[in-house]
Protein backbone atom coordinates (compact mmCIF):
# COMPACT_ATOMS: atom_id res chain seq x y z
CA UNK A 1 0.00 0.00 0.00
CA UNK A 2 2.77 2.35 1.02
CA UNK A 3 4.76 1.51 -2.09
CA UNK A 4 1.74 2.25 -4.24
CA UNK A 5 1.38 5.61 -2.55
CA UNK A 6 5.00 6.44 -3.28
CA UNK A 7 4.65 5.42 -6.91
CA UNK A 8 1.51 7.48 -7.23
CA UNK A 9 3.14 10.50 -5.64
CA UNK A 10 6.13 10.08 -7.92
CA UNK A 11 3.99 10.01 -11.04
CA UNK A 12 2.02 12.98 -9.83
CA UNK A 13 5.24 14.89 -9.19
CA UNK A 14 6.50 14.06 -12.67
CA UNK A 15 3.28 15.26 -14.26
CA UNK A 16 3.34 18.39 -12.13
CA UNK A 17 6.86 19.11 -13.36
CA UNK A 18 5.81 18.60 -16.95
CA UNK A 19 2.98 21.06 -16.52
CA UNK A 20 5.30 23.54 -14.82
CA UNK A 21 7.91 23.27 -17.54
CA UNK A 22 5.25 23.92 -20.11
CA UNK A 23 4.19 27.09 -18.34
CA UNK A 24 7.77 28.19 -17.66
CA UNK A 25 8.96 27.74 -21.21
CA UNK A 26 5.94 28.72 -23.21
CA UNK A 27 3.52 30.82 -21.28
CA UNK A 28 5.40 33.11 -18.95
CA UNK A 29 6.19 36.61 -20.13
CA UNK A 30 9.76 37.63 -20.79
CA UNK A 31 11.90 39.45 -18.34
CA UNK A 32 12.97 42.89 -19.41
CA UNK A 33 16.71 42.60 -19.00
CA UNK A 34 17.74 38.99 -18.72
CA UNK A 35 16.15 37.35 -21.71
CA UNK A 36 15.41 33.68 -21.45
CA UNK A 37 17.91 32.85 -18.77
CA UNK A 38 15.77 34.13 -15.90
CA UNK A 39 13.68 31.01 -16.22
CA UNK A 40 16.46 29.13 -14.45
CA UNK A 41 15.20 30.89 -11.36
CA UNK A 42 12.34 28.43 -11.07
CA UNK A 43 14.88 25.65 -10.69
CA UNK A 44 17.17 27.64 -8.46
CA UNK A 45 15.09 28.94 -5.59
CA UNK A 46 12.54 26.13 -4.99
CA UNK A 47 15.27 23.48 -4.56
CA UNK A 48 16.87 25.71 -1.97
CA UNK A 49 13.69 26.11 0.06
CA UNK A 50 13.03 22.39 -0.23
CA UNK A 51 16.56 21.59 0.87
CA UNK A 52 16.20 23.82 3.92
CA UNK A 53 12.89 22.13 4.70
CA UNK A 54 14.64 18.75 4.46
CA UNK A 55 17.42 19.88 6.77
CA UNK A 56 14.92 21.23 9.25
CA UNK A 57 13.05 17.93 9.11
CA UNK A 58 16.30 16.09 9.68
CA UNK A 59 17.15 18.26 12.68
CA UNK A 60 13.73 17.70 14.23
CA UNK A 61 13.95 13.96 13.58
CA UNK A 62 17.38 13.94 15.18
CA UNK A 63 16.03 15.64 18.28
CA UNK A 64 13.20 13.13 18.42
CA UNK A 65 15.66 10.26 18.03
CA UNK A 66 17.71 11.51 20.95
CA UNK A 67 14.57 11.68 23.03
CA UNK A 68 12.93 8.41 22.11
CA UNK A 69 15.74 6.27 20.65
CA UNK A 70 13.33 5.12 17.96
CA UNK A 71 15.27 4.03 14.85
CA UNK A 72 12.61 5.40 12.53
CA UNK A 73 13.77 8.92 13.31
CA UNK A 74 17.38 8.13 12.55
CA UNK A 75 16.40 6.61 9.20
CA UNK A 76 14.38 9.72 8.38
CA UNK A 77 17.20 12.04 9.40
CA UNK A 78 19.80 10.48 7.13
CA UNK A 79 17.36 10.21 4.20
CA UNK A 80 16.20 13.81 4.51
CA UNK A 81 19.79 15.05 4.78
CA UNK A 82 20.89 13.18 1.69
CA UNK A 83 17.96 14.42 -0.40
CA UNK A 84 18.50 17.93 0.93
CA UNK A 85 22.14 17.73 -0.09
CA UNK A 86 21.20 16.78 -3.65
CA UNK A 87 18.72 19.66 -3.83
CA UNK A 88 21.24 22.11 -2.39
CA UNK A 89 23.68 20.96 -5.07
CA UNK A 90 21.07 21.81 -7.70
CA UNK A 91 20.74 25.24 -6.12
CA UNK A 92 24.50 25.83 -6.23
CA UNK A 93 24.99 24.63 -9.79
CA UNK A 94 22.05 26.50 -11.28
CA UNK A 95 23.14 29.59 -9.38
CA UNK A 96 26.62 29.32 -10.83
CA UNK A 97 25.34 28.93 -14.37
CA UNK A 98 22.96 31.82 -13.99
CA UNK A 99 25.67 33.95 -12.42
CA UNK A 100 28.08 33.09 -15.22
CA UNK A 101 25.63 34.50 -17.70
CA UNK A 102 24.51 37.49 -15.66
CA UNK A 103 27.68 38.68 -13.99
CA UNK A 104 30.26 36.99 -16.20
CA UNK A 105 31.80 35.01 -13.35
CA UNK A 106 31.29 31.42 -12.23
CA UNK A 107 31.54 32.25 -8.56
CA UNK A 108 31.54 35.21 -6.27
CA UNK A 109 31.91 35.33 -2.54
CA UNK A 110 28.72 37.10 -1.76
CA UNK A 111 26.48 36.40 1.21
CA UNK A 112 24.00 33.88 -0.13
CA UNK A 113 26.30 31.89 -2.36
CA UNK A 114 28.84 31.59 0.43
CA UNK A 115 26.31 30.49 3.01
CA UNK A 116 24.82 28.03 0.50
CA UNK A 117 28.24 26.50 -0.04
CA UNK A 118 28.94 26.38 3.68
CA UNK A 119 25.59 24.69 4.28
CA UNK A 120 26.41 22.09 1.67
CA UNK A 121 29.79 21.40 3.26
CA UNK A 122 28.33 21.13 6.74
CA UNK A 123 25.86 18.47 5.68
CA UNK A 124 28.49 16.69 3.62
CA UNK A 125 30.36 16.46 6.92
CA UNK A 126 27.27 14.86 8.42
CA UNK A 127 27.28 12.13 5.79
CA UNK A 128 31.02 11.63 6.22
CA UNK A 129 30.57 11.26 9.97
CA UNK A 130 27.98 8.56 9.40
CA UNK A 131 30.31 6.74 7.06
CA UNK A 132 33.05 6.77 9.64
CA UNK A 133 31.17 5.26 12.57
CA UNK A 134 30.37 1.58 12.29
CA UNK A 135 28.29 0.87 15.37
CA UNK A 136 24.67 1.70 14.47
CA UNK A 137 23.52 3.17 17.75
CA UNK A 138 26.63 5.28 18.24
CA UNK A 139 26.33 6.40 14.63
CA UNK A 140 22.71 7.39 15.13
CA UNK A 141 23.42 9.22 18.36
CA UNK A 142 26.43 11.16 17.16
CA UNK A 143 24.96 12.12 13.83
CA UNK A 144 21.77 13.24 15.57
CA UNK A 145 23.80 15.63 17.72
CA UNK A 146 25.67 16.85 14.65
CA UNK A 147 22.43 17.40 12.76
CA UNK A 148 21.11 19.66 15.51
CA UNK A 149 24.35 21.61 15.60
CA UNK A 150 24.35 21.81 11.83
CA UNK A 151 20.94 23.38 11.61
CA UNK A 152 21.79 26.04 14.15
CA UNK A 153 25.05 26.69 12.34
CA UNK A 154 23.30 26.97 8.99
CA UNK A 155 20.83 29.49 10.30
CA UNK A 156 23.59 31.44 11.98
CA UNK A 157 25.77 31.42 8.89
CA UNK A 158 22.89 32.65 6.78
CA UNK A 159 22.17 35.53 9.15
CA UNK A 160 25.82 36.44 9.59
CA UNK A 161 26.40 36.48 5.86
CA UNK A 162 23.39 38.72 5.36
CA UNK A 163 25.23 41.51 7.10
CA UNK A 164 28.01 41.30 4.55
CA UNK A 165 27.69 43.37 1.43
CA UNK A 166 25.83 41.32 -1.11
CA UNK A 167 25.91 41.08 -4.85
CA UNK A 168 23.02 38.69 -4.91
CA UNK A 169 19.60 39.93 -5.93
CA UNK A 170 17.56 40.94 -2.94
CA UNK A 171 14.29 39.38 -1.92
CA UNK A 172 11.67 39.45 -4.67
CA UNK A 173 8.83 37.46 -3.22
CA UNK A 174 5.90 39.61 -2.15
CA UNK A 175 5.76 37.91 1.22
CA UNK A 176 9.20 39.30 1.98
CA UNK A 177 9.08 42.71 0.35
CA UNK A 178 5.43 43.39 0.99
CA UNK A 179 4.84 44.99 -2.36
CA UNK A 180 4.77 44.04 -6.01
CA UNK A 181 8.29 43.66 -7.26
CA UNK A 182 7.63 40.56 -9.27
CA UNK A 183 5.09 39.68 -11.91
CA UNK A 184 2.28 37.76 -10.20
CA UNK A 185 2.35 35.06 -12.85
CA UNK A 186 6.01 34.46 -12.12
CA UNK A 187 5.43 34.41 -8.40
CA UNK A 188 2.61 31.92 -8.80
CA UNK A 189 4.87 29.75 -10.95
CA UNK A 190 7.54 29.93 -8.28
CA UNK A 191 5.15 28.52 -5.71
CA UNK A 192 3.97 25.87 -8.17
CA UNK A 193 7.50 24.69 -8.74
CA UNK A 194 8.14 24.80 -5.03
CA UNK A 195 5.19 22.48 -4.57
CA UNK A 196 6.52 20.16 -7.25
CA UNK A 197 9.94 20.07 -5.62
CA UNK A 198 8.48 19.43 -2.18
CA UNK A 199 6.49 16.53 -3.57
CA UNK A 200 9.56 15.19 -5.32
CA UNK A 201 11.54 15.51 -2.08
CA UNK A 202 8.89 13.51 -0.23
CA UNK A 203 9.10 10.75 -2.83
CA UNK A 204 12.90 10.69 -2.78
CA UNK A 205 13.03 10.67 1.03
CA UNK A 206 10.57 7.77 1.10
CA UNK A 207 12.65 5.81 -1.42
CA UNK A 208 15.83 6.55 0.50
CA UNK A 209 14.19 5.45 3.74
CA UNK A 210 13.23 2.16 2.12
CA UNK A 211 16.84 1.78 1.07
CA UNK A 212 18.08 2.48 4.59
CA UNK A 213 15.67 -0.02 6.10
CA UNK A 214 16.77 -2.64 3.57
CA UNK A 215 20.39 -1.91 4.46
CA UNK A 216 19.67 -2.60 8.11
CA UNK A 217 17.80 -5.76 7.21
CA UNK A 218 20.84 -6.88 5.23
CA UNK A 219 23.12 -6.26 8.16
CA UNK A 220 21.03 -8.32 10.52
CA UNK A 221 20.58 -11.08 7.91
CA UNK A 222 24.31 -11.09 7.38
CA UNK A 223 24.93 -11.64 11.05
CA UNK A 224 22.44 -14.51 11.13
CA UNK A 225 23.73 -16.10 7.95
CA UNK A 226 27.35 -16.01 9.02
CA UNK A 227 26.49 -17.28 12.46
CA UNK A 228 24.60 -20.27 11.13
CA UNK A 229 26.26 -21.08 7.79
CA UNK B 1 32.95 18.74 44.97
CA UNK B 2 31.24 21.82 43.71
CA UNK B 3 30.62 22.21 40.02
CA UNK B 4 33.40 24.76 39.60
CA UNK B 5 35.87 22.53 41.39
CA UNK B 6 34.98 19.69 39.08
CA UNK B 7 35.41 21.83 35.99
CA UNK B 8 38.74 23.16 37.11
CA UNK B 9 39.93 19.75 38.21
CA UNK B 10 39.43 18.46 34.67
CA UNK B 11 40.93 21.58 33.13
CA UNK B 12 43.89 21.43 35.46
CA UNK B 13 44.49 17.76 34.68
CA UNK B 14 44.52 18.41 30.95
CA UNK B 15 46.69 21.49 31.19
CA UNK B 16 49.16 19.81 33.49
CA UNK B 17 49.53 16.77 31.26
CA UNK B 18 49.94 18.93 28.18
CA UNK B 19 52.35 21.39 29.72
CA UNK B 20 54.55 18.62 31.03
CA UNK B 21 55.12 17.02 27.63
CA UNK B 22 54.33 20.05 25.48
CA UNK B 23 53.87 17.73 22.47
CA UNK B 24 50.82 19.31 20.92
CA UNK B 25 51.88 22.78 21.98
CA UNK B 26 55.25 22.52 20.26
CA UNK B 27 53.80 21.03 17.11
CA UNK B 28 51.08 23.63 16.99
CA UNK B 29 53.43 26.52 17.63
CA UNK B 30 55.92 25.45 14.98
CA UNK B 31 53.09 24.98 12.52
CA UNK B 32 51.78 28.47 13.30
CA UNK B 33 55.16 30.11 12.80
CA UNK B 34 55.69 28.23 9.54
CA UNK B 35 52.36 29.43 8.18
CA UNK B 36 53.19 32.98 9.21
CA UNK B 37 56.42 32.59 7.27
CA UNK B 38 54.66 31.14 4.23
CA UNK B 39 52.23 34.01 4.09
CA UNK B 40 55.06 36.40 3.49
CA UNK B 41 55.24 34.84 0.05
CA UNK B 42 51.53 35.26 -0.51
CA UNK B 43 51.47 38.98 -0.04
CA UNK B 44 54.27 41.51 -0.26
CA UNK B 45 55.19 42.14 3.38
CA UNK B 46 55.59 45.86 2.92
CA UNK B 47 52.43 46.58 1.05
CA UNK B 48 49.25 48.15 2.30
CA UNK B 49 47.37 44.99 1.44
CA UNK B 50 48.98 43.31 4.39
CA UNK B 51 47.22 45.66 6.79
CA UNK B 52 43.91 44.75 5.24
CA UNK B 53 44.72 41.06 5.40
CA UNK B 54 46.20 41.00 8.89
CA UNK B 55 43.05 39.77 10.61
CA UNK B 56 42.40 37.11 8.00
CA UNK B 57 45.99 35.88 8.10
CA UNK B 58 46.16 35.72 11.87
CA UNK B 59 42.91 33.83 12.27
CA UNK B 60 43.79 31.36 9.54
CA UNK B 61 46.96 30.64 11.46
CA UNK B 62 45.05 30.21 14.72
CA UNK B 63 42.39 28.04 13.13
CA UNK B 64 44.91 25.67 11.53
CA UNK B 65 47.21 25.38 14.50
CA UNK B 66 44.29 25.30 16.93
CA UNK B 67 42.92 22.16 15.30
CA UNK B 68 46.18 20.38 16.09
CA UNK B 69 45.52 21.06 19.74
CA UNK B 70 41.82 20.23 19.56
CA UNK B 71 42.60 16.88 17.98
CA UNK B 72 44.48 15.90 21.11
CA UNK B 73 41.66 16.91 23.44
CA UNK B 74 39.71 13.67 23.68
CA UNK B 75 42.24 11.52 21.85
CA UNK B 76 44.50 11.90 24.86
CA UNK B 77 41.98 9.88 26.89
CA UNK B 78 41.86 6.87 24.61
CA UNK B 79 44.87 4.85 25.80
CA UNK B 80 44.32 2.83 28.97
CA UNK B 81 40.54 3.42 28.88
CA UNK B 82 40.87 6.82 30.49
CA UNK B 83 37.83 8.01 28.58
CA UNK B 84 35.66 5.33 30.13
CA UNK B 85 36.98 6.26 33.54
CA UNK B 86 36.14 9.90 32.98
CA UNK B 87 32.66 9.11 31.75
CA UNK B 88 32.06 6.78 34.68
CA UNK B 89 33.16 9.39 37.18
CA UNK B 90 30.42 11.14 39.15
CA UNK B 91 30.85 14.54 37.53
CA UNK B 92 28.14 15.77 35.16
CA UNK B 93 28.93 15.58 31.46
CA UNK B 94 28.78 19.35 31.11
CA UNK B 95 31.48 19.72 33.77
CA UNK B 96 33.71 17.38 31.77
CA UNK B 97 32.94 19.37 28.65
CA UNK B 98 33.67 22.74 30.22
CA UNK B 99 36.86 21.47 31.82
CA UNK B 100 38.20 20.23 28.51
CA UNK B 101 37.01 23.34 26.68
CA UNK B 102 38.77 25.59 29.18
CA UNK B 103 41.97 23.59 28.83
CA UNK B 104 41.80 23.79 25.03
CA UNK B 105 41.03 27.49 25.30
CA UNK B 106 44.08 28.07 27.45
CA UNK B 107 46.37 26.17 25.11
CA UNK B 108 45.14 27.97 22.00
CA UNK B 109 45.44 31.25 23.90
CA UNK B 110 49.10 30.45 24.55
CA UNK B 111 49.62 29.95 20.82
CA UNK B 112 47.93 33.27 20.11
CA UNK B 113 49.88 35.11 22.74
CA UNK B 114 53.08 33.98 21.07
CA UNK B 115 51.92 34.46 17.50
CA UNK B 116 50.78 38.06 17.85
CA UNK B 117 54.23 39.42 18.75
CA UNK B 118 55.87 37.15 16.15
CA UNK B 119 53.49 38.52 13.58
CA UNK B 120 54.26 42.07 14.65
CA UNK B 121 57.97 41.43 14.33
CA UNK B 122 57.91 39.54 11.03
CA UNK B 123 55.63 42.00 9.28
CA UNK B 124 56.73 45.15 11.02
CA UNK B 125 53.33 46.12 12.38
CA UNK B 126 52.44 47.66 15.68
CA UNK B 127 49.41 45.79 16.88
CA UNK B 128 49.12 46.90 20.49
CA UNK B 129 47.20 50.13 19.95
CA UNK B 130 43.86 48.57 20.94
CA UNK B 131 45.26 45.81 23.11
CA UNK B 132 42.44 45.31 25.68
CA UNK B 133 39.75 45.11 23.01
CA UNK B 134 41.95 42.88 20.88
CA UNK B 135 42.42 40.52 23.81
CA UNK B 136 38.66 40.46 24.42
CA UNK B 137 37.86 39.73 20.77
CA UNK B 138 40.51 37.03 20.59
CA UNK B 139 39.15 35.47 23.76
CA UNK B 140 35.63 35.33 22.34
CA UNK B 141 36.74 33.78 19.07
CA UNK B 142 39.08 31.34 20.78
CA UNK B 143 36.25 30.27 23.05
CA UNK B 144 34.12 29.60 19.94
CA UNK B 145 36.90 27.42 18.56
CA UNK B 146 37.39 25.63 21.87
CA UNK B 147 33.68 24.95 22.31
CA UNK B 148 33.09 23.56 18.84
CA UNK B 149 36.41 21.73 18.88
CA UNK B 150 35.77 20.03 22.19
CA UNK B 151 32.23 19.10 21.17
CA UNK B 152 33.26 17.62 17.85
CA UNK B 153 36.25 16.00 19.47
CA UNK B 154 33.79 14.11 21.65
CA UNK B 155 31.75 13.19 18.56
CA UNK B 156 34.70 11.85 16.61
CA UNK B 157 36.77 10.32 19.39
CA UNK B 158 36.06 6.72 18.41
CA UNK B 159 36.53 7.17 14.69
CA UNK B 160 39.51 5.94 12.77
CA UNK B 161 39.82 9.02 10.61
CA UNK B 162 39.41 11.32 13.56
CA UNK B 163 42.19 13.69 12.54
CA UNK B 164 40.56 14.22 9.16
CA UNK B 165 36.97 14.43 10.35
CA UNK B 166 37.52 16.99 13.06
CA UNK B 167 38.71 19.81 10.77
CA UNK B 168 36.12 18.83 8.19
CA UNK B 169 33.35 19.26 10.75
CA UNK B 170 34.69 22.29 12.60
CA UNK B 171 35.71 24.70 9.85
CA UNK B 172 32.40 25.20 8.05
CA UNK B 173 30.54 25.68 11.31
CA UNK B 174 33.15 28.01 12.70
CA UNK B 175 32.97 30.37 9.74
CA UNK B 176 30.66 33.03 11.26
CA UNK B 177 32.91 33.30 14.31
CA UNK B 178 36.07 33.29 12.22
CA UNK B 179 34.61 35.88 9.88
CA UNK B 180 33.76 38.19 12.76
CA UNK B 181 37.14 37.69 14.39
CA UNK B 182 38.94 38.43 11.15
CA UNK B 183 36.98 41.61 10.53
CA UNK B 184 37.46 42.88 14.06
CA UNK B 185 41.11 41.89 14.29
CA UNK B 186 41.97 43.69 11.05
CA UNK B 187 40.36 46.78 12.49
CA UNK B 188 42.00 46.52 15.89
CA UNK B 189 45.47 45.64 14.63
CA UNK B 190 45.34 48.77 12.49
CA UNK B 191 44.71 50.70 15.67
CA UNK B 192 41.12 51.75 15.12
CA UNK B 193 38.37 51.34 17.68
CA UNK B 194 35.27 49.33 16.89
CA UNK B 195 32.85 51.78 15.33
CA UNK B 196 29.12 51.46 14.82
CA UNK B 197 29.65 49.92 11.41
CA UNK B 198 31.64 47.04 12.82
CA UNK B 199 29.93 46.44 16.12
CA UNK B 200 27.66 43.96 14.34
CA UNK B 201 30.60 41.57 14.15
CA UNK B 202 31.06 41.75 17.88
CA UNK B 203 27.39 40.91 18.31
CA UNK B 204 27.71 37.97 15.92
CA UNK B 205 30.68 36.67 17.88
CA UNK B 206 28.96 36.96 21.25
CA UNK B 207 25.75 35.39 19.95
CA UNK B 208 27.74 32.55 18.39
CA UNK B 209 29.48 31.86 21.67
CA UNK B 210 26.31 31.89 23.72
CA UNK B 211 24.29 29.73 21.35
CA UNK B 212 26.90 27.08 20.74
CA UNK B 213 28.11 26.90 24.30
CA UNK B 214 24.58 26.26 25.57
CA UNK B 215 23.90 23.76 22.81
CA UNK B 216 27.10 21.90 23.57
CA UNK B 217 26.54 21.90 27.32
CA UNK B 218 23.11 20.37 26.81
CA UNK B 219 24.11 17.76 24.22
CA UNK B 220 27.53 16.61 25.41
CA UNK B 221 26.11 14.24 28.00
CA UNK B 222 24.20 12.45 25.22
CA UNK B 223 27.31 12.11 23.12
CA UNK B 224 29.56 10.79 25.84
CA UNK B 225 27.16 8.57 27.69
CA UNK B 226 24.31 7.90 25.28
CA UNK C 1 9.81 33.46 -26.00
CA UNK C 2 12.68 35.86 -25.91
CA UNK C 3 15.64 34.09 -27.46
CA UNK C 4 18.39 36.05 -25.73
CA UNK C 5 20.60 33.91 -23.51
CA UNK C 6 18.64 30.84 -24.45
CA UNK C 7 21.81 28.73 -24.28
CA UNK C 8 22.46 29.47 -20.65
CA UNK C 9 18.89 28.78 -19.70
CA UNK C 10 19.18 25.43 -21.38
CA UNK C 11 22.42 24.65 -19.54
CA UNK C 12 20.85 25.66 -16.25
CA UNK C 13 17.76 23.54 -16.65
CA UNK C 14 19.82 20.64 -17.99
CA UNK C 15 22.11 20.84 -14.98
CA UNK C 16 19.18 20.77 -12.56
CA UNK C 17 17.61 17.74 -14.21
CA UNK C 18 20.93 15.96 -14.60
CA UNK C 19 21.64 16.21 -10.89
CA UNK C 20 18.18 14.92 -10.06
CA UNK C 21 18.49 12.00 -12.47
CA UNK C 22 21.97 11.16 -11.21
CA UNK C 23 20.69 11.04 -7.66
CA UNK C 24 17.71 8.91 -8.61
CA UNK C 25 20.02 6.54 -10.51
CA UNK C 26 22.32 6.38 -7.49
CA UNK C 27 19.40 5.40 -5.28
CA UNK C 28 18.15 2.72 -7.66
CA UNK C 29 21.58 1.19 -8.21
CA UNK C 30 22.14 1.04 -4.45
CA UNK C 31 18.71 -0.55 -4.12
CA UNK C 32 19.55 -3.20 -6.66
CA UNK C 33 22.82 -4.04 -4.92
CA UNK C 34 21.10 -4.38 -1.57
CA UNK C 35 18.36 -6.52 -3.08
CA UNK C 36 20.89 -8.89 -4.65
CA UNK C 37 22.72 -9.15 -1.34
CA UNK C 38 19.48 -9.90 0.48
CA UNK C 39 18.73 -12.64 -2.05
CA UNK C 40 22.20 -14.10 -1.67
CA UNK C 41 21.94 -14.13 2.11
CA UNK C 42 18.45 -15.66 2.02
CA UNK C 43 19.80 -18.42 -0.20
CA UNK C 44 22.65 -18.95 2.21
CA UNK C 45 20.23 -19.22 5.11
CA UNK C 46 17.88 -21.55 3.27
CA UNK C 47 20.60 -23.87 2.05
CA UNK C 48 22.40 -24.12 5.38
CA UNK C 49 21.68 -27.13 7.63
CA UNK C 50 18.74 -26.37 9.88
CA UNK C 51 19.60 -26.48 13.56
Amino acid sequence: MRDKLIYGAGIFAALYFVRNLYVILLQLPDEAMQGAVYRIFFFHLPPYFTAVACFLGAAIASGLYLKTKNWKYDVFAVSATEVGLALAAINLVTGMIWGRQQWGIWWTWDARLTSALITWLIYLGYLMLREGIKDPSERAKNSAVLSIFAFFAVYFTYKANEWYRTQHPGPVLTIRTGKNTIDPAMQAMLFHNLGAFLLLAVVLVAVRMNLENSQRAVESLRRRAHAIA
Amino acid sequence: MTYFNQVFAIAGKDLRSELRTKEALNASLSFAVVILLLFSFVVDPDSEMLEQMSGGLLWMVFAFSGVLILNRGFARELPNDCLDALIASPIPGSALFFGKAIANFALIAIIEAICFPVFGILYNLTWTAQLPVLVAVSALATWAMATLGTMFGALTVNMQLRELMLPMLIYPMLIPALMSAMQLTTLLVAGQAIDSEHVIWLRVLIAFDIIFTSLAAVLVETVLVG
Amino acid sequence: MDQRNFEYMFYGLAAAWTILCLYALLLTSRGRKIQSEIDHLKRMLDSSPKK
